[in-house]
């Protein structure tokens, strides 16, 4: 178990010092998202071993939120923003939430729809 | 000889990183007990911990700079990302050409409508910003707004509660308006409300996960590459 917790890290930090190399060269993208994509190509060409890799990164995907504690307290410094315009903020997450869920189902329950018509005339051709 | 300052630096950041682990814990133990969505674990530590900071007078610059390690795990956190994708390429192998142009125009709008309005009702650039990537992961979302000069803290909050709304109303919501294929409430789930929406989904059926999973790491690319053009072009026109 210990041989795979030093193998998963050793894995995500060569990808991330990768990506800022590449970074380095071509800013466009920041330096964790080349990482990102470098790490997924290197396990769906079985470079790394996804079986070693799994336990730990599920793990960390399931408690990375705690990371992201220390900047959602950064909202203490902005109680006034809060007083004045908190119902209009939160009816802007809400609502535009909604327009995105709403399109993004619609459209595609529409496409598979669509594909499984002309599937079930081509079966009875 | 190490000075008393460097000391009392390091026992600032051990007590506020134990702290914020302990109270993130205790939550997410709940979670798992309770199986409540709205318990969400990030969310009720934030709200534990500001109350603390106020009643102890502690600044929030210095809890902030005493937990810069834990901030430090954001990179690392968007190249674990790759995982899920990767178990997913099957899936979008098949539907990759609808899959990408669907979620490239609804990116495209979310990000545009939330920041003009934004823009518009309340007028500061920064909280405009972090509110058109709400619909992001949170550690691409966060490496977003500074990117573009949002505001980190803001960011943070309209992520839990977008990933909370669609994660709680999304389905009975989907189903209503006839939405009712498992690829497709996975979709427009994960693209919505990311990790927290794809989390609650997760548990219906193997292709929710799937699709949803799928949809949070397409969209968050597609936001990361375009984000910054959709935002420069926009603050040009309205400001």
């Amino acid at each position: 178990m210990f041989s795979h917790i030093i193998y998963s890290i050793f894995s995500v930090g060569l990808c991330l010092l990768t990506g800022k190399v590449i970074e380095a060269f071509l800013p466009i993208l920041p330096a964790s998202l080349y990482g990102m994509m470098i790490f997924t190509m290197l396990l769906h060409f079985k470079i790394l071993n996804a079986k070693r890799i799994q336990p730990c990164i599920e793990w960390a995907l399931a408690n990375m939120a705690v990371c992201f504690v220390p900047a959602g307290v950064g909202i203490i410094n902005h109680f006034e923003l809060i007083k004045a315009h908190g119902f209009t903020l939160v009816t802007i997450i809400f609502f535009t939430t909604f327009l995105l869920l709403t399109f993004v189902g619609l459209v595609y329950q529409r496409q598979l729809n669509r594909q499984q018509l002309t599937a079930i005339k081509e079966q009875s051709k | 000889m190490i000075s008393p300052t460097l000391i009392s630096m390091i026992s600032a950041a051990l007590f506020f990183i134990l702290l914020t682990l302990a109270v993130y814990h205790s939550y997410a133990k709940l979670q798992q007990k309770l199986q409540k969505a709205w318990l969400n674990p990030m969310l009720l530590s934030i709200l534990t911990l500001i109350p603390f900071l106020l009643l102890f007078n502690i600044p929030f610059e210095q809890y902030y700079q005493a937990t810069t390690s834990l901030n430090k795990l954001l990179e690392p956190a968007v190249v674990a990302l790759g995982f899920p994708l990767y178990q997913h390429l099957q899936t979008i192998k098949k539907q990759w050409r609808h899959i990408m142009v669907l979620l490239l125009v609804g990116v495209f709008i979310a990000i545009s409508i939330s920041f003009i309005i934004t823009l518009l009702t309340i007028n500061q650039y920064d909280i405009a910003v972090s509110l058109s990537l709400k619909s992001v992961t949170t550690p691409i979302g966060i490496a977003l707004t500074e990117q573009l000069n949002g505001s980190n803290s803001i960011t943070a909050f309209a992520i839990i509660l977008a990933g909370l709304f669609g994660a709680l109303l999304g389905p009975p919501w989907l189903s209503l308006i006839k939405v009712t294929s498992p690829k497709a409430q996975g979709l427009a789930i994960g693209a919505a409300s990311h990790a927290l929406g794809t989390a609650t989904i997760s548990k219906v059926s193997y292709e929710h996960a799937a699709y949803s999973s799928l949809a949070l790491i397409i969209s968050a690319v597609i936001s990361a590459i375009f984000s910054p053009m959709i935002i420069n072009t926009l603050a040009h026109f309205l400001q």
